[in-house]
């Protein structure tokens, strides 16, 4: 097997990545007629395994599990979990040849495998599904020609998936068929119903391709979304430690500053979390931030230019292939780290605290952001994309944090983002290393307390001009408009 | 003395009303006001200020020795002695009764005051009027002007308002107005907005049934200052008044018909185990339509865990012969077309109600079974919700966020919440847990309403028999209760 997406014209690389397109609520009319009456089997009963098909079921389809054989005598948490829930368990052998789509919904690094083992046993024109395209993109996994390929991938860990569509709601799905396993051309109809029975149509779904979703994805998690806030919460801490601050406000001031400062992001964005600081702490915010573009950028074109040629998926599975050697390292030291280990102070800080004590968490944020949408972009993903995998998952992870500090975040997201995550982040602390020599607590602990609020009036403008003004921005009020009709109105 | 002492009186007004147990201290500078249900025993604490009433047991100190009592029973009492008097049939001469002015002098004290009270009644002219020809409001002025000017110490006027006009209640204000300033006033009233700014007490009057008996007592005293209390109580006058009504369903989306021979639900062996934990075994159950039941046991009987069979929300639905609301549960129904029929309440949709919403948008989503809005209402359903916050006097809060109301509010909110698709059967779990008494009587007045006034089936989970429920005649026990 080869990276498929290096096997593409450039013609066609472009076209798949700039794949990207809004679904109209309309298109969703159908509901899940497509799959009524037909047998769904699921491999994997972990956190999207068991929650997708919780609401499957809930949305009336036929769904039952199958693990592999040691999980099912071993009464497994995985198997616990499908059978307290009620659901038929059975082997490959005993469900896969009944089924009309499997969903395979076990960790991406056992996908070879297991996509290896349960295709021979599928029926002749059955479809199967994937929530991440990285087996087929990056591994370049080929599935007999009979069978249809197709991918629903909710933008929410598994539990959030569950949760919101217990509300009555869901989190925003991209769904895409696989161009070379759709031999009967139903497979959109099929990726329909599939995110209606999760609920992702009441959130909003778009249209992609699987190289647009796994280039995206990987992009996103690596850099904003995990290995910023990873790098960011480590140099953050130790600065105000090295500053002689107490630390454990340190440390409550960044586990759950993250979560309040990216929260202002769902609402209106960087423009928002930005507003939320006083003019001049916006100000230096933006100075910040800029600073950080400018010494970030290449690494963040790195981590793009490796997700594209297929080195940085090549240097993860030769990781797979020595026992994940370097994950578990990583996973190790990270789990030593100096802020990991604080002990929280009982000190109530409030919410417009986390901001005015946090102007250079506001400006990693920002220029993360910024910075990993600009990158995609520029690389040939639509800007649809872009925004859901940069700004919109970037509070979603925050929250991650908030519960247990960065083991919970890397715990809770898939290992080849924690893997990541951590190449990230070896490359970003030697990268900051200068810049954080002349950082103080007036940006990060103690906040700037000036007793004059008063800024330029120009300078004000201009920064907010920019800030209003950038792509990500527009794009952003777009969808979340989209949502308008579906959104919570707050 | 400077103060009434009513300490544990019990007091048989009839064979039938008693007041039982009740105690109280009433300052002399303070005005009070007793609100409750009708039949609580409002009129009869007026009634034991005035001196009437056995006692059977406890003592009263302080009681003035003047003390005038306008009530509908003094009003009653009164023509009732003219109707006596009336010897027409006798004499064969047409009486018109006693003279107006003999009947006001009969007990006055301070003339000058009654020369006043009888030019603003606009009374002069009418003073040798016979007392029968007067109207029902005229002769309750003139119970008004007596008891004023016979000088009491302590005024007790039960529903005072009641019958009087608009200028003429505006009178009465005025005058009560000065004269709170010498003496205590005790009103009997039946609504909220009637009470005078200057009562500084609020008495809340409940009563129970045992037998043909039954016996008032007082649930609250409450101090003005007392807002969060005031408020509640305020709610609580609102939806005990007999004429409470419900908002109407939404006439363009209702909630579609049932089979009306079907059962509503219908369990058969059912059995639920978590691993080797059995919760309930060959549990078998039918509610039909109509009915109203209370499902009672122990902790971890598996109470909620049957309620969340009916909802939908336990997995294991799925895994047992389940009839709800027109579905066999597991033959390929979605859990929205049941739950479209259910109106759900427990203190764990309390808990998962976080989202930043106000508190039309919390009535709101009822509508569409979501927790949060995601959809747009239509104008009648908005409407719909505002006649719900209405009933439970919330409706000028209406932008309030649902985060900052007190827990027994937030419970209300929900309650109307699920009330609002007029569903067919209204669950609730729970639904006075971790509420203090006044908020509890909030919450059981509301659930009372719904079991008499609505055609919503309701089943009710609780541990505590007294806030059982009148109207809820069916009970299933589970476990070794
Ligand atoms: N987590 C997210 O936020 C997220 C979001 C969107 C999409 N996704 C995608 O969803 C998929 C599943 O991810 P997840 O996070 O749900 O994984 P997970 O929680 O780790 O669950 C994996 C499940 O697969 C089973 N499994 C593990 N190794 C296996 C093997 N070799 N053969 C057969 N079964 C095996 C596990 O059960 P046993 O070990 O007991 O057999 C477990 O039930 C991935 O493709 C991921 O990219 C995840």
């Amino acid at each position: 097997m080869s990276n498929y997406f290096n096997t593409l014209s450039l013609r066609d690389q472009l076209a798949q990545l700039g794949q990207c397109e809004f679904m109209h609520a309309s298109e969703f009319a159908d509901g899940v007629n497509a799959l009524k009456g037909k047998k769904l089997v699921v491999v994997g009963c972990g956190s999207q395994g068991l929650n997708q098909g919780l609401n499957l079921r809930d949305s009336g389809l036929d769904v039952s599990y199958t693990l592999r054989d040691a999980a099912i005598q071993e009464q497994r948490q995985s198997w616990k979990n499908a059978t307290d829930n009620g659901f038929t368990v059975g082997t490959y052998k005993e469900l896969i040849p009944t089924a009309d789509l499997v969903l395979n919904l076990t960790p991406d690094k056992q996908h070879s495998a297991v996509v290896g083992e349960i295709v021979p046993l599928m029926k002749k024109d059955s479809c199967l599904a994937y929530s991440h395209g990285f087996n087929i993109v990056e591994e370049g996994m080929q599935v007999r020609e009979d069978i249809t390929v197709i991918m629903v991938a909710p933008k929410c860990p598994g539990t959030e998936v569950r949760e919101e569509y217990k509300r009555g709601f869901c989190v925003p799905t991209l769904i895409a068929v696989h161009k070379d396993n759709d031999p009967r051309g139903e497979g959109l109809a099929l990726a329909k119903a599939y995110a209606v029975g999760t609920g992702g149509d009441r959130a909003g779904v778009l249209m992609s391709s699987f190289i647009a979703e796994v280039k995206s994805d990987l992009m996103g998690e690596q850099t904003i979304l995990c290995g910023m806030l990873q790098t960011g919460s480590l140099l953050c801490f130790d600065k105000m430690i090295e500053k002689g601050m107490d630390a454990g406000y340190a440390s409550k001031l960044i586990q759950y500053g993250w979560e309040t400062v990216t929260e202002a992001l769902k609402y209106g964005g960087v423009t928002n979390m930005m507003d939320r600081l006083s003019n001049p702490a916006k100000l230096k915010a933006f100075d910040l931030s800029e600073e950080l573009k400018v010494i970030m950028r290449p690494l963040y074109n790195k981590h793009m230019d490796d997700i594209m040629s297929g080195a940085f998926s090549a240097g993860m599975m030769e990781d797979w292939n020595n026992d994940d050697k370097n994950l578990l390292g990583w996973r190790k030291e990270t789990g030593e780290s100096a802020f990991e280990n604080a002990q929280n102070t009982e000190q109530e800080i409030s919410e417009q605290e986390y901001f005015d004590h946090g102007i250079l968490m506001v400006a990693m944020v920002r220029a993360g952001v910024e910075l990993a949408y600009e990158t995609m972009v520029a690389a040939g993903i639509k800007e649809e994309s872009a925004y859901y995998e940069s700004l919109h998952e970037t509070p979603l992870i925050a929250n991650t944090i908030a519960r247990k500090k960065l083991w919970d975040m890397n715990n809770t997201i898939s290992d080849t983002a924690e893997y990541g995550c951590y190449l990230y982040n070896h490359a970003c602390l030697p990268l900051l290393s200068d810049f954080m020599t002349n950082i103080d607590t007036d940006v990060i602990g103690r906040g700037m307390g000036l007793n004059d609020d008063s800024v330029d009036n120009q300078r004000l403008i201009d920064v907010n001009a920019q800030l209003r003004q950038h792509s990500v921005e527009k794009i952003g009020q777009t969808l979340r408009g989209y949502m308008g009709a579906m959104k919570k109105i707050v | 003395m400077n103060s009434i002492a009513i300490q544990n009186c019990s007091v048989s007004f009839s064979d039938s009303f008693l007041l039982r147990d009740i105690s109280f201290t009433l300052e002399l500078d303070q005005h009070w006001v007793i609100l409750g249900p009708n039949g609580s025993g409002k009129s009869a604490i007026a009634a034991l200020l005035a001196g009437f009433g056995e006692l059977k047991a406890g003592s009263i100190q302080g009681l003035p020795s003047r003390v005038s009592l306008v009530s509908f029973e003094s009003q009653r009492q009164l023509i009732e002695r003219e109707l006596d008097r009336d010897e027409s049939d006798i004499t064969d001469e047409i009486f018109e009764g006693t003279q107006v002015q003999e009947i006001l002098l009969e007990d006055c004290v301070d003339s000058q005051r009654l020369e006043r009270l009888i030019d603003l009644f606009e009374f002069r002219t009418k003073l040798d009027r016979g007392f029968r020809n007067l109207s029902t409001g005229e002769t309750r002025k003139v119970l008004l002007m007596k008891a004023l000017c016979s000088n009491p110490s302590l005024l007790v006027l039960d529903e005072p308002f009641d019958g009087l006009d608009v200028a003429s209640t505006k009178i009465l204000k005025s005058i009560l107005e000065e004269f709170k300033r010498k003496h205590p006033i005790v009103l009997v009233l039946n609504r909220f907005d009637e009470v005078p700014d200057w009562v500084t007490h609020f008495v809340y009057t409940k009563s129970v049934s045992e037998g043909i008996v039954t016996y008032g007592g007082i649930a609250h005293v409450i101090a003005r200052d007392n807002k969060l209390a005031m408020e509640s109580l305020n709610q609580l006058v609102q939806l005990t008044k007999t004429d409470v009504f419900f908002p109407e369903a939404d006439s363009s989306d209702a909630v579609p018909e049932l089979n009306p021979v079907d059962p509503l639900v219908r369990m058969k062996d059912v059995s639920i185990a978590y691993g080797d934990k059995v919760i309930f075994e060959h549990l078998n159950w039918q509610v039909d339509p109509g009915q109203h039941w209370q499902v009672v046991g122990p902790n971890g009987s598996g109470k909620t865990c049957l309620l969340n069979l009916i909802t939908g929300d336990h997995p294991q639905c799925y895994a047992n012969d389940i009839f709800v609301l027109g579905f066999q549960r597991g033959q390929g129904e979605s859990i929205w077309e049941i739950k479209q029929h259910i109106g759900y309440v427990s203190s764990a949709l309390q808990w998962d109600y976080r989202v930043s919403i106000n508190l039309m948008n919390v009535i709101l989503s009822g509508f569409f079974d979501s927790i949060g809005m995601y959809q747009k209402a239509t104008d009648q359903q908005t409407k719909i919700a505002t006649q719900w916050l209405k009933l439970l006097a919330m409706d000028a809060r209406w932008d309030q966020p649902f985060s900052q109301l007190s827990y027994g509010d937030q419970r209300l909110i929900l309650i109307a919440r699920a009330m609002v698709k007029h569903p067919h059967m209204l669950i609730l779990d729970e639904p006075c847990l971790g509420l203090d008494d006044l908020n509890r009587q909030l919450v059981l007045a509301l659930i009372d309403r719904i079991c008499r006034g609505s055609e919503t089936t309701v089943l009710y989970v609780n541990h505590h028999q007294e806030d059982a429920i009148d109207g809820i005649e069916q009970i299933l026990t589970l476990g070794r209760g």
